[in-house]
């Protein structure tokens, strides 16, 4: 067995020891097992991108039993990409976790509520074990097993927000049960007609099947199963408070990660394990006409609110909106061809990958703030800019790659997407774009520039307490995720190489 | 084909969910449920699904039963008084619109179902045929712990986070009560809804049985019917039976729980390294060796559900006190 086959099945099983680990041990303890497991996360990734850059594809044969009857676990490219970005957020985050411990929630002591949760550590590492889980899966009840092992730990993470986070935990914890359910329909319904639970051996099985209703309807519910956990806009209610009402550390996670889960899932289903269907037209229109009314009815929402938080969150609601933009261009109709469907699943890849980054860098710097000052009303914040000017810049940073201007991978991925609608010739798809990244940058302007202005009444305001040395370190971890923005957005070019691995067409 | 038996359980099955679903009595629903979680059991093992049976009677209705009869022993009526609001302007538009969707959903799922060429598993040949090198000669022991390990492991690991969450959410945060080693949880201390006399002295009977069958379960899985879930949902129950007729298990609670609980899940990555350690992929037991592996990691997975499923229970007190 070579290393990078070791680092599958470690990427997976060392941050679940881990978690184990945190259970039984004391506070401080927790803090340390979670960086150290980050740090090696972060390492045992490294081989997966080599081995995945020079063009070849790992996999492992769990227990040595071949499909149907085994599990694989596959390095490809799609999963490559998210591992990186994961291990680069997590590990970040992380970070900033154990040097601001107040960021992880309130738990109750005999008598009042302390900031500071160790609960945030097991459920943590068991939910970024379950996020790689869902990456390298090569099989679709496995899948589903990795999709509930991120879907419960997100919810009891946002539950460790204090009382006020409990009712949105509970409507986030019925979503994604339902929406898992949904899933597992789908996967029932295919796993009868093909026989087999292997994401390649579906599609070939599929292939050879004369009746594509069947897996036309697996399809349709599977899609509306992680619509549901990816919050596209109809089912998206339960996103906001949810994202708000977490601990400042959990919201990046979830907004930033546990969302890309799902999404991945979702590709897995469309590219892979299904092949293209006569019927599935309608379908991919649907998607597409819901992640248009996601980024206009969310980049609008946003502009209304009055809290940084939901703002942050009902941006996040329009972002997953690009994502599905791209679905009436991903399946190779009768007059397109298959390189403008490779272009467009480059470009849903390279805004997911860039959201990921940019939307964790946002939604830490607003929960430091909502820490700091004990509120996120944006009016309340004004002039806190002066205070912290590291991290009004790291802000700055992020709202690029949100706003898709060059270079971060947003702008990569909405250059691919309209190259991909030139050549399909979706003008639509411009107007959406263009009107998308107006608003957007309407909101951010209106989230961040209040910050920097004057505040009325000087030195009265809660950020102007003296910064702790922990409190600006945590600000350089928020700066790193605002560089590392800019700096993947060098990195297009690579990402799309790295995709060709393995890939579906 | 379809024998009179049938036609009755279903229809009783039928009948019992209204049971569950209408009444407004808390106390009814549970008790409607229990029913149906009885007449499912048979169901299944009408289908010859004995594993099913037992895990359908074990967890689903026992462990669930247990808690819903607590939830309805501290509060009776449910928060408005278990009525859907209905919609003020129209009253009729929800009930219209939810049997429409129920109804679609039903005729396309069952047309799409009966429709469709189903197809036997392609795992079926080769289960048989690699089995031997298991260990175990129960196929669904096999697949769950040799075949298909990496699923059996992930989920005892969702069952050990939502343990954890569970903690999390306690009083102290799952900690340590300051300055000793004890599982500072407040549920320990929290007083018990008052029970009749006859349940204390029926559990304490029934107890050292219920450990006798839990235990059965647990070692006849590699030969027959049974395995960890089934065994630590009995060993579970046993425990709850305990707790809720009032026997004092604090020691337990403060020192053993934490332990139990992720022991399982640690004994199983461990197994799992020693394949990498010796050249092979993860989860890998050479075939000398399988059989001990694979039941020293089912009896600590036993150990570990048991814990996990009796802290859910624990979650049932309010952290904050009895509102």
């Amino acid at each position: 067995m070579t290393f990078p086959q070791f680092a599958l099945g470690a990427l997976t099983l060392l941050p679940l020891l881990g978690a184990a680990a945190a259970v039984v041990l004391p506070h401080p303890a927790r803090r340390i097992t979670g960086v150290v497991t980050a740090v090696v996360i972060a390492l045992l990734t490294v081989p997966v991108l080599v081995t995945v850059t020079s063009g070849e594809l790992p996999e492992l044969v769990l227990g040595g039993f071949d499909a149907p009857l085994g599990i694989h676990l596959r390095g490809d490219g799609l999963a490559a990409v998210f591992l990186g970005v994961t291990s680069l957020v997590g590990l970040i985050l992380t970070g900033y976790a154990a040097i601001l411990p107040k960021s992880t929630g309130t738990f109750l002591s005999a008598t009042a509520w302390v900031p500071g949760h160790p609960g945030f550590w097991p459920l943590w590492l068991g939910c970024w074990s379950g996020l790689n889980a869902v990456y390298l899966s090569g099989d679709l009840f496995n899948l589903y097993v990795a999709l509930e092992l991120v879907g419960l730990t997100a919810v009891a993470l946002v539950a460790l927000g204090g009382r006020k986070s409990w009712e949105p935990a509970l409507r986030y914890l019925f979503v994604a049960v339902l929406g898992s359910l949904l899933f597992l329909a789908g996967v029932g319904l295919l796993a009868s007609v093909t026989g087999t639970l292997d994401l390649q051996q579906t599609r070939e099985a599929l292939g050879g099947l004369e009746d594509p209703t069947p897996a036309l309807l697996a399809l349709t519910l599977m899609t509306i199963g992680l619509g549901m956990k990816v919050a596209l806009l109809p089912m998206h209610r339960w996103l906001v408070p949810a994202h708000s009402s977490a601990p400042s550390v959990v919201s990046p996670i979830l907004s930033g990660l546990v969302l890309k889960a799902a999404l991945v899932v979702l590709l897995r289903c469309w590219l892979w394990a299904v092949p293209v269907l006569a019927g599935a037209e309608w379908l991919t229109w649907l998607l597409g006409g819901l992640g248009t009314a996601a980024v206009l009815a969310g980049s609008v929402l946003a502009l209304r609110q009055d809290r940084l938080k939901p703002l942050v969150a009902y941006s996040t609601i329009a972002q997953i909106g690009y994502w599905f933009l791209a679905f009436p261009l991903l399946l190779p109709g009768e007059n397109d061809d298959a390189e403008l469907a490779s272009g467009a699943y480059g470009a849903v890849v390279a805004l997911a990958a860039g959201h990921a980054i940019a939307k964790a860098g946002l939604f830490t710097a607003a929960g430091f703030l909502k820490d700091r000052c004990g509120t996120d009303e944006i009016a309340a914040l004004r002039g806190a800019g002066a205070h912290h000017p590291t991290l009004i810049l790291a802000m700055g940073l992020c709202a690029v790659g949100l706003l898709g201007l060059p270079i971060s991978l947003g702008f990569t991925g909405k250059w691919q997407l309209a190259t991909a609608a030139v050549g399909a010739e979706h003008w639509w798809l411009f107007l959406v774009l263009a009107a998308g990244t107006l608003l957007s940058a309407g909101y951010l302007l209106r989230g961040i520039a209040p910050l920097l202005m004057q505040a009325e009444v000087d030195d009265n305001t809660p950020a102007a307490n003296p910064v702790t040395v922990r409190e600006r370190t945590g600000e350089l971890a928020v700066l790193l995720l605002g560089v590392a923005t800019l700096a993947t957005g060098l990195l297009g070019a690579w990402v799309s190489t790295m995709l060709e691995v393995g890939s579906w067409w | 084909m379809i024998s009179l038996i049938d036609v009755v359980l279903g229809l009783g099955v039928l009948a019992v969910t209204g049971l569950s679903l209408i009444p407004r009595s808390r106390l009814v629903m549970t008790l409607g449920f229990l029913v149906l979680g009885v007449l499912i059991a048979l169901v299944w093992l009408r289908l010859d699904s004995l594993d099913v049976a037992l895990a359908e009677a074990a967890i689903g209705t026992g462990l669930l039963s247990g808690l819903m009869v607590w939830l309805a022993v501290r509060s009776p009526l449910p928060p408005g008084a278990g009525a859907m609001e209905t919609s003020p302007r129209i009253p009729w538009l929800r009930p219209v619109v939810g049997t429409a969707a129920g109804v679609s959903l039903t005729l396309v799922l069952a047309a799409v179902w009966l429709r469709a060429e189903h197809r036997l598993p392609e795992w079926r040949d080769a289960a048989e045929a690699q089995l031997p090198d298991t260990g175990v000669e129960h196929q669904i022991t096999g697949v769950l712990l040799a075949f298909r390990a990496y699923d059996t492991l992930l989920e005892s690991g969702i069952l050990m986070l939502t343990a954890a969450a569970v903690l999390a959410l306690s009083r102290d945060g799952g900690l340590s009560a300051e300055g000793s080693h004890r599982l500072g949880v407040h549920q320990i201390a929290a007083p018990m809804p008052p029970v009749p006399s006859a349940l204390s002295w029926a559990a304490r009977l029934l107890a050292p049985a219920l450990v006798l069958l839990g235990l059965w379960l647990l070692f006849a899985g590699s030969t027959d019917s049974g395995g960890a879930f089934q065994s630590g949902a009995v060993l579970a129950a046993a425990l709850i039976l305990l707790r809720a007729s009032q026997v004092d298990l604090s020691g337990f609670t403060a020192y053993w729980l934490r332990p139990l609980l992720v022991v399982g899940v640690v004994v199983f990555i461990c197994a799992g390294l020693i394949g990498p350690v010796l050249g092979l992929p993860w989860l890998s037991w050479e075939p000398e060796w399988a059989f001990a592996a694979v039941l020293s990691v089912e009896v600590l997975l036993t150990a570990g559900i048991t814990a996990g499923l009796y802290t859910l229970f624990l979650a049932l007190e309010n952290p904050e006190g009895v509102r």
